[in-house]
C-alpha cells in the first residue's frame, strides 16, 4: 500500500514536472549566441594568435632577433591580409556608418600591427607609442618594430 | 526503499527516451516548450536513477538477499563500508553507478548552460539521453537488472571477493567512472555542434574544462588501479596488461591526444576534422571499457559477467554511434576547412601532431593487443593471449617519443624552427639531460632503456623549470613584482598552460619510476625460523632479512575471516635494524582461494617487499603445531617505485590549477555569456 502510493506520487510528479512546460506554455530559450565568427573573421584571429605567440615566445627568450623579425614580418604580412578579407567581406554586408567604423578600426589595427605595439599578455594592436596595453593595461616594454 | 528504487529504473526508461526524443525535436523544429521540457527530463531521469541507486544501496545495507545482485556480491558479516560499495562491486550495480554519474553531470550541464549557449542545448540533452536511454535499455532488458530476485531468499549471501575488500578498491572503480562518463559532455557538444552547424572552436572551448576534468579523473583511476594491484595482488607488480587495464588505457590515450589537438583548433584553426573524430573515438573507447569489462568477453581477473546478450547490445550502441558520428562528419565536412595549415616538420604544430600520431600509435597497438585473441578466437576456435611481452615491445618506444615530445613541444618555434632557434633553446637542456645519463652510467645504471628513460626525463624536467624560470623572471621584470608574486601570477594568468607543464612533469617522474622496474631485484628463499637471507638493493645498500617465525590468527567469521597466518620478517639494513614486515596468507569464509597480504617498506627511493610465496604445511600450521613454521619468502627491491605515486600527486596538482576557475572567467560568467579572454601563448 504504502509502496502504491508513493511509487504513483513519484510517477505523477514526474510527468507533471516534464509535460508542464507544453501545457502551461512555457518556453526555454533557443538564441543563437552573437559571438560567432564568420570564416574571415575566424582567419583573423588565427592569425592575430599567431603573431601573440611569437611575441610571447621572443619575451620569454625563445626566439632570437633574426627568427623574430624574419617570423614578425611573415604573420604580420598575414594578418594584414587577414584583416583586409575580412573587411572586404563585411563591407559587403555592412551599410554606411558602420562600415566606416569599422575601417577606423581595422586602420587602428593595422597601425598596431606596423609599429609593433603588441601587448604580450592579451594581443592587443595598440597605438603608436603605447606604454600600457589600452585593453588589459598591461606595461608594454621593449618590442622592437618589425 | 528497494521496490521504489526497481519502480523508478522503469520510469526513469520512457523518460529518458521522452527527453531524447524532444531535445532532437525540439532543437530541429526550435521549439522552446520541448527544449524546455527535454531539459526537465534530465532533472527527472537523475532523481529516479538516484532513487534506484539507493534502492540498491539500501537492498545492501539490509542484507535482503532475495535480491541476486546482494546475494552475489554481499553477506551479513561484510563490513558496511564495502556493503555501500556494493553498487559498483559488480557488474549490474556498476552499470546503474555510470547510468547515475552520466545523469549526475547531465544535470550540472543542463544548469550551467540554463542561460547560455542555448543554440547547442537541445541536441546536447538529446543526446545524452540518448546515452541514458541506451544504459537504462542494457539494464532493463539485457538480464542484468540490479533488481532481480531469486526464487528464495538465501539465509546469507556469497560475499564480496576478497581481493576487492581493499580500500583503493573502494575508490578506483568511481573515479575510473568518473572520467568515463565526464567525457560524455564533451561527446554531447560535438554532436550537438555537428546537428546545428555551429561548427567554429565554441563546442572545443565550452567542453575543455570537462575534457581535462575526465582527463584527471582517467588518470588518477588509472594510479589507483596500479596502487591496488601492487598492494594486494601479492606478485610484486602494478600493471600487468591486463585486457581490464587496457581498456582504462585505451580512452586515456585518446583523451591525451584530444587535450592536446584542440590546442591546435583553437590557436591555429586546424585539425577540426581529426578533434571531431578523436572525441567520437574516445566517447566510443569509453562505452568499450564498460564492454570490455562488463560483458564478459574477454577472460580476465576483473571480468565476472557471462551473459552475451548484453554484449551484442552494446556492440549495436557503438556501432550506430560510429555510424552516425561518420555521416555527420562527412555531411559538415565543408565547414570543417582549416584556416592554416603546417608548414614545416620542424615545428610546434608538428610537434603537437607527432603526438598525436604516436599516442593513437599506442592506442591502436593496446586495442588490437587486447582485441586480437578475441578474433583469433573467433576465427580459429583456439584460445590466445597476448602477454606483457608485445606491449613493452610496442609502447617502450612510444613513451619514450613522448617523452621527448613533452620537452620539445613547449620550447620549439612555432611554424618553423630555424637551426638557431633549435640551438638556442636545447643546447642546455640537452647537456643537462646527457650529463645525467652519463653520470648515472657511470654510477653503475647501464641498462640501455631505463638510461634512455631518465636521461630524456632530466632533459624535459629543464625545460620545464626553465619555462618557469623565464616567464617567472620576464613577468617579475616587467611588472617589477617580486619573484614569488610574479611566479603566482604567471601561472594564474594561464593555468591551462603552467598546470599543463605540471602535469607533464608529474608524468615525467611516473616514467622515471618506471623504469626503475630495470633494477628490481627478486630473490627467492626456504626459510626456517631464524634464518636470514641477504638482499642487496641496486643503490649498493645490503638488506638482511631474518625470518622470525609464523603466527596464526583464527577468526570467528567477523570480515569474514576464517584464518590468517601471519609471516614475521625483522629487516636490518647494512647492518642495522631498521624494523619488520609481516606477509599473510589470509583464508576467508567466502573464497576458496587463498589471499596473499604482502609486506612493503617504502621508501623514496625504493620499495622493499615481501612475499609470503607458501608455507610448507598449511593444515598443521593452522593447528598451531610448532613444527610447521617452514615457509617459502620471496623479497623483492623495488627501485623508485614511490614515483609512480609521487608523479600521481603532482599530475593531480596540476590538474587542479589546470581546473580551477580564474578570477576573470568566474567575473565574465556572473556577468555575460561572453567567451573568457584568449589564453595567452597557450601551447
Amino acid at each position: 500500500m504504502v509502496f502504491s502510493v508513493g511509487a504513483l506520487l513519484v510517477a505523477a510528479a514526474v510527468v507533471l514536472f516534464i509535460v508542464q512546460p507544453m501545457v502551461k506554455g512555457l518556453h526555454a530559450s533557443l538564441e543563437r549566441d552573437e559571438d560567432e565568427l564568420t570564416e574571415t573573421e575566424a582567419r583573423k584571429r588565427v592569425a592575430l594568435l599567431a603573431l601573440r605567440d611569437v611575441e610571447y615566445d621572443y619575451l620569454a627568450g625563445k626566439l632570437d632577433d633574426e627568427d623574430y623579425r624574419s617570423l614578425k614580418g611573415e604573420l604580420t604580412a598575414e594578418a594584414l591580409a587577414a584583416l583586409e578579407a575580412d573587411e572586404t567581406a563585411r563591407s559587403g554586408v555592412l551599410s554606411g556608418s558602420a562600415a566606416a567604423a569599422l575601417e577606423a578600426e581595422i586602420a587602428e589595427a593595422r597601425a598596431g600591427l606596423r609599429s609593433g605595439v603588441f601587448c604580450s599578455e592579451c594581443g592587443f594592436a595598440n597605438d603608436p607609442g603605447s606604454r600600457f596595453c589600452s585593453s588589459c593595461g598591461h606595461a608594454l616594454h621593449g618590442i622592437p618594430a618589425a | 526503499m528497494t521496490v521504489l528504487g526497481e519502480f523508478s529504473l522503469w520510469i526513469a526508461l520512457p523518460v529518458a527516451i521522452w527527453g531524447m526524443a524532444m531535445g532532437l525535436l525540439g532543437g530541429r523544429s526550435q521549439r522552446g516548450d520541448l527544449v524546455l521540457s527535454a531539459e526537465r527530463s534530465i532533472y527527472a531521469v537523475t532523481v529516479l536513477l538516484t532513487l534506484a541507486s539507493a534502492g540498491v544501496i539500501a537492498a545492501f545495507l539490509g542484507d535482503r538477499f532475495e535480491y541476486w545482485y546482494v546475494a552475489s556480491y554481499s553477506n551479513r558479516e561484510l563490513e558496511t563500508f564495502y556493503k555501500i560499495a556494493g553498487l559498483w562491486a559488480g557488474q549490474r550495480g556498476s552499470l546503474l553507478f555510470w547510468a547515475l554519474l552520466v545523469g549526475f553531470f547531465s544535470c550540472i550541464t543542463v544548469f550551467q548552460n540554463r542561460r547560455r549557449n542555448r543554440e547547442f542545448m537541445p541536441y546536447v540533452v538529446g543526446v545524452l539521453q540518448g546515452i541514458l536511454t541506451f544504459f537504462l535499455v542494457v539494464l532493463l532488458f539485457a538480464k542484468v537488472n540490479p533488481f532481480e530476485r531469486l526464487a528464495f531468499t538465501p539465509a546469507n549471501g556469497q560475499g564480496l571477493n576478497p581481493q576487492l575488500q581493499n580500500y583503493w578498491m573502494t575508490i578506483h572503480p568511481p573515479t575510473l567512472y568518473l572520467g568515463f562518463t565526464a567525457f560524455t559532455v564533451p561527446f554531447a557538444f560535438a554532436i550537438a555542434a555537428l546537428l546545428n552547424g555551429r561548427l567554429d572552436s565554441r563546442w572545443i572551448t565550452l567542453t575543455r574544462r570537462w575534457t581535462l576534468l575526465s582527463w584527471a579523473f582517467l588518470s588518477v583511476g588509472i594510479i589507483m588501479g596500479m596502487r591496488w594491484a601492487y598492494e594486494e595482488l601479492g606478485w610484486g607488480g602494478y600493471w600487468f596488461w591486463d585486457p581490464v587495464e587496457n581498456a582504462s588505457l585505451l580512452p586515456w590515450l585518446t583523451a591525451t591526444a584530444f587535450l592536446h589537438s584542440v590546442m591546435i583548433q583553437e590557436n591555429r584553426g586546424m585539425l577540426k576534422v581529426w578533434n571531431m573524430s578523436l572525441v567520437v573515438l574516445t566517447f566510443l573507447l569509453t562505452i568499450f571499457a564498460t564492454f570490455l569489462t562488463r560483458s564478459g568477453l574477454i577472460e580476465s581477473v576483473h571480468s565476472f559477467a557471462q551473459e552475451l546478450t548484453i554484449a551484442y547490445i552494446f556492440l549495436a550502441f557503438m556501432g550506430s554511434i560510429l555510424a552516425g558520428s561518420v555521416v555527420l562528419i562527412l555531411y559538415r565536412l565543408p565547414s570543417l576547412q582549416s584556416e592554416n595549415r603546417i608548414e614545416s616538420f620542424l615545428s610546434r604544430e608538428s610537434a603537437f601532431l607527432f603526438n598525436n600520431l604516436i599516442l593513437l600509435g599506442a592506442a591502436f597497438a593496446v586495442l588490437w593487443g587486447t582485441v586480437f585473441p578475441l578474433v583469433a578466437e573467433a576465427v580459429t576456435g583456439q584460445k590466445i593471449s597476448v602477454g606483457p611481452p608485445f606491449f613493452e615491445k610496442v609502447n617502450f618506444p612510444i613513451g619514450l617519443a613522448l617523452l621527448a615530445l613533452a620537452g620539445i613541444g613547449p620550447v620549439i618555434a612555432w611554424r618553423r624552427a630555424t637551426r638557431r632557434n633549435l640551438t638556442r633553446n636545447f643546447a642546455a637542456p640537452l647537456i643537462f639531460g646527457t650529463a645525467v645519463a652519463v653520470v648515472l652510467a657511470a654510477l653503475g645504471a647501464r641498462h640501455p632503456l631505463a638510461l634512455t628513460t631518465w636521461g630524456l626525463g632530466a632533459f624535459v624536467l629543464f625545460i620545464i623549470v626553465t619555462e618557469f624560470w623565464k616567464g617567472t623572471k620576464a613577468r617579475a621584470g616587467i611588472e617589477g613584482e617580486g619573484i614569488p608574486l610574479a611566479l603566482y601570477h604567471l601561472v594564474t594568468r594561464n593555468r591551462r598552460r603552467w598546470g599543463g607543464y605540471i602535469i607533464h612533469a608529474g608524468t615525467v617522474i611516473i616514467f622515471m619510476g618506471f623504469a626503475g622496474a630495470a633494477y628490481n631485484v627478486d630473490v627467492r628463499k626456504h626459510m626456517q625460523p631464524g634464518d636470514t637471507v641477504e638482499v642487496k638493493s641496486p643503490f649498493g645498500h645490503t638488506y638482511t632479512l631474518t625470518y622470525e617465525g609464523l603466527s596464526m590468527s583464527v577468526g570467528r567469521g567477523q570480515r569474514n575471516l576464517q584464518w590468517q597466518a601471519i609471516a614475521l620478517v625483522s629487516v636490518a639494513k647494512d647492518g642495522k635494524p631498521v624494523g619488520s614486515l609481516t606477509s599473510e596468507k589470509r583464508q576467508y569464509v567466502t573464497s576458496e582461494q587463498l589471499m596473499t597480504e604482502v609486506g612493503i617498506r617504502p621508501t623514496p627511493v625504493e620499495d622493499l617487499y615481501i612475499i609470503l610465496s607458501a608455507v610448507d604445511d598449511l593444515d598443521a600450521a593452522v593447528n598451531n603445531d610448532p613444527k610447521a613454521q617452514g615457509v617459502d619468502l620471496q623479497v623483492l627491491v623495488k627501485p623508485l617505485v614511490g614515483w609512480i605515486w609521487y608523479g600521481g600527486l603532482i599530475l593531480i596538482v596540476g590538474s587542479l590549477i589546470g581546473l580551477w576557475p580564474s578570477a576573470e572567467r568566474r567575473r565574465a560568467a556572473d556577468e555575460a555569456p561572453s567567451e573568457e579572454p584568449a589564453a595567452a601563448g597557450a601551447a
